[in-house]
């Protein structure tokens, strides 16, 4: 016997019904929680070619099982829906407490479905749910947003919202908490074509756990085996400013445009010149790792800019793709997508790419507004991200992503456009980490460091066994290793960084929080994280992708990668079809892609097979 | 403290597994046979063949750095680190834990 019951609260904003359901209990056993529900709901009840910014639909905000409790970095939130950038799933993970919240109200996730007719916000308490008018915050900010709403429902809320990026539509739109946010895909814009300005949660502590008083225990032991750990320790001083010198030091850190790997003068982007620069730091729901560290600029021209990052990604966003070194404008570049609510790496790739093509004589002065995209040129980059937020001028067409500006500029500019499946490359350069290339290649969500991270590539990291970065298609067992293990941890959406206790006890606090005693059993979560993949896998195939979409762009194709006297010059991917022969061998899925009926049953998943075999990528087989 | 020699250590023998960060400074080797009885003896042995990967493992007192992690087995040293012993075929990784968002 469990003793809990987990639900979720549907929201229909087209005819303002409300209520709550229950999770059946196959879907807790099958998908535990997170990410796992977020895929489950989101095959089932948002049908195959359905406009990712039409009323038909959904999006699921949620939380994992552990989100709420005293747990360390176990709180975050995701939010799932079909992407308008990319045309294929989308899960977006974000940080603060706002997971913690979500579990506060009673809920394991919130689906919003339908589309209100004008701007409207989701208040919701422990015991009410209700649609509020939101014309009067329409066109405003993150920042203001979340203020208006905290003095209205009180200082116990928590708001997750749009800026103008998501009312503008700007395809790579951001949904923001507190100061961070949920920004891949395109997320941000779906709520704004829903006209869902934000939901504000008013809820206090109160959550059911199968097992309370084990978890307690199981959480004491988590915080002394994270206190002991130093990488939990290094997280804690520096967060993720360390890493530009080391993806520099391994000639994978993409500058200009992804032409070369590593910024000339790295050391000005150092981790110790961040730390100069802060004046505080934030941390999420019940985490003591407090790893979002404020930095702010106190002279030259974007003197009284402020930010809570950048971080890792971010920093690389606003320096390496124009090759800009002063990394005043990088905070205030990330301070601006924030508060306007567009994802840093998107925006940050996609201007990149308009410098190239700026250089290249696609795009002239008379395009850019009067702006000059040359290399280096910070104020620019800075201005075009407030351009692409607001739609102005430039910002219009670059709104829409590297690969529908490619698409309309013609010309050749494919070449330069840096995405897979139209979601725009990060911070590591594919050439030189083929393993993380390889995962962009073939996730679910298009070109996404965290649906496949290969810590063995960046860090050394000798789990489950050694790498050769440089390897292709030698190394598709961990590519699938890694996306496998990236869904298990979003079942529970635990902090990626949270070190030191993850093999030992996550599975015991599953358990002890849920009530599902198979979690333990050998292997079981290992199960679960590739039917996750799997479903989303199936997702996207009755989208029409397949094989000839699990690529990358040509650049990393078809020419070598330059590292400035790092290692790995000359290196490019040279057999992306032997990659995906192996890949798909092990996934069991069919030469073109698609997850076998076989692999399909043995995961519980025979529901989609139907469906595999109407789609138009098995038709083509 | 004497400079190391590995002649202390000849009947012994530890695999370092060299992480990528490291490797354009061994010449591209991506493990190396070093001699020693603690991790500390092993990786000045590794530093001595590779003099180059100083600056990657050691600050300027010669303490770990504090984003380096040592294994031994894949069970980590830390907060032992260089005085944690080692036997003869044991494994050595080098982990830099550093977090990239």
């Amino acid at each position: 016997m469990k003793g809990i019951t987990r639900k979720f609260l549907r929201i229909n904003l087209s005819n303002g019904k409300i209520g709550e359901e229950p999770i059946a209990e196959q879907v807790e056993t099958d998908f535990i929680g997170g990410r796992g529900f977020g895929i489950h709901y989101l095959y089932r009840e948002v049908a195959p070619k359905t406009d990712p910014l039409g009323e038909q639909n959904k999006m699921i905000f949620v939380a994992g099982p552990l989100a709420g409790t005293n747990a360390q970095a176990v709180s975050r939130w995701m939010v799932c829906t079909k992407s308008p950038l990319t045309g294929a799933f989308a899960r977006s993970v974000a940080g603060a407490d706002f997971g913690a919240w979500i579990k506060f109200a009673g809920y394991e996730f919130i689906l919003v479905e339908g589309k209100a007719e004008r701007p409207v916000y989701i208040h919701l308490t422990r015991a009410a749910c209700q649609i509020e008018a939101a014309d009067e915050l329409w066109g405003k900010d993150t920042v203001v947003t979340q203020e208006w709403l905290s003095q209205r429902h009180g200082l116990n809320t928590r708001v997750a919202c749009i800026g103008p990026g998501g009312e503008n539509l700007v395809k790579y739109a951001a949904i923001v908490t507190n100061r961070r946010t949920a920004s891949r895909c395109g997320v941000g814009a779906v709520m704004g074509s829903k006209n869902l300005k934000a939901i504000a949660i008013n809820a206090e502590r109160n959550l059911q756990l199968h097992d309370p008083e084990g978890y307690k225990q199981l959480v004491k032991q988590q915080i002394q085996m994270m206190m002991a750990n130093k990488g939990f320790q290094y997280h804690k001083e520096m967060g993720t400013t360390g890493n530009p010198e080391n993806t520099s030091e391994l000639g994978i850190f993409p500058t200009r445009n992804f032409r070369y790997g590593r910024l000339d003068d790295y050391e000005k982007l150092a981790g110790e010149e961040y730390l100069k620069r802060r004046i505080g730091e934030f941390g999420c729901y019940s985490c003591a790792a407090r790893c979002g560290k404020v930095h702010r600029v106190t002279k030259g021209p974007y003197a009284g800019a402020h930010s809570e990052g950048p971080e890792y990604e971010s920093i690389w966003a606003f320096s390496g793709p124009i090759e800009n070194s002063y990394l005043e404008a990088t905070i205030a570049a990330d301070q601006l997508c924030d508060d306007l609510g567009i994802d840093t790496i998107s925006t940050g790739n996609t201007i990149g790419f308009a410098y190239e093509l700026y250089e290249k004589g696609l795009l002239t002065k008379k395009d850019t507004d009067g702006l000059e995209l040359k290399y280096g040129n910070h104020k620019a980059m800075v201005a075009l991200v407030g351009k692409i937020a607001r739609r102005e001028g430039i910002g219009d067409l670059l709104a829409e992503g590297t690969m529908r500006v490619a698409a309309k500029i013609g010309k050749g500019a494919e070449a330069f456009a840096i995405n897979a499946k139209g979601l725009e490359l990060p911070a590591y350069e594919p050439r030189g980490a083929k393993s993380l290339g390889f995962n962009y290649a073939t996730s679910n969500i298009g070109g996404s460091h965290g649906y496949g991270y290969a810590p063995q590539e960046v860090f050394g990291a000798p789990f489950p066994r050694k790498v050769d970065r440089f390897a292709e298609e030698e190394n598709a067992d961990i590519v699938v290793f890694n996306q496998n293990n990236g869904a298990v941890g979003e079942v529970g959406i635990v902090c990626v960084f949270a070190r030191g206790w993850f093999p030992q006890l996550y599975d015991k606090l599953l358990i002890a929080a849920t009530g599902i005693d198979k979690i333990g059993e050998r292997g079981y979560l290992p199960r679960v994280g590739e039917r996750i993949v799997n479903l989303e896998r199936a997702f996207i195939v009755r989208e029409g992708f397949g094989r000839k979409q699990d690529t990358l762009p040509q650049r990393m194709l078809s020419e070598p990668l330059h590292t400035r006297g790092s290692p790995g010059e000359g290196q490019m991917i040279r057999n992306l079809d032997k990659f995906l022969d192996r890949y798909y061998e092990i996934r069991g899925w069919t030469p073109q892609g698609i997850p076998s009926p076989e692999k399909l049953k043995e995961l519980g998943l025979g529901y989609v097979v139907k469906d595999m075999a109407q789609s138009q990528n098995a038709k083509a087989i | 403290m004497q400079p190391f020699t590995g002649q202390e250590y000849e009947n012994m023998s530890v695999q370092i597994d060299i992480p990528p960060l490291l490797r354009h400074l061994t010449d591209g080797a991506t493990s190396a046979k070093v001699k020693g009885s603690t991790v500390g003896d092993c990786l000045n042995h590794f530093v001595k063949l590779y003099p180059k990967t100083k600056r990657l493992l050691f600050d300027k007192d010669g303490k770990l750095l504090r984003y380096v992690e040592v294994y031994v087995n894949k069970v980590t040293t830390y907060p032992e680190e260089l005085a944690t012993p080692v036997n003869d075929g044991d494994e050595i990784s080098i982990v830099y834990v550093i977090s990239g968002g």
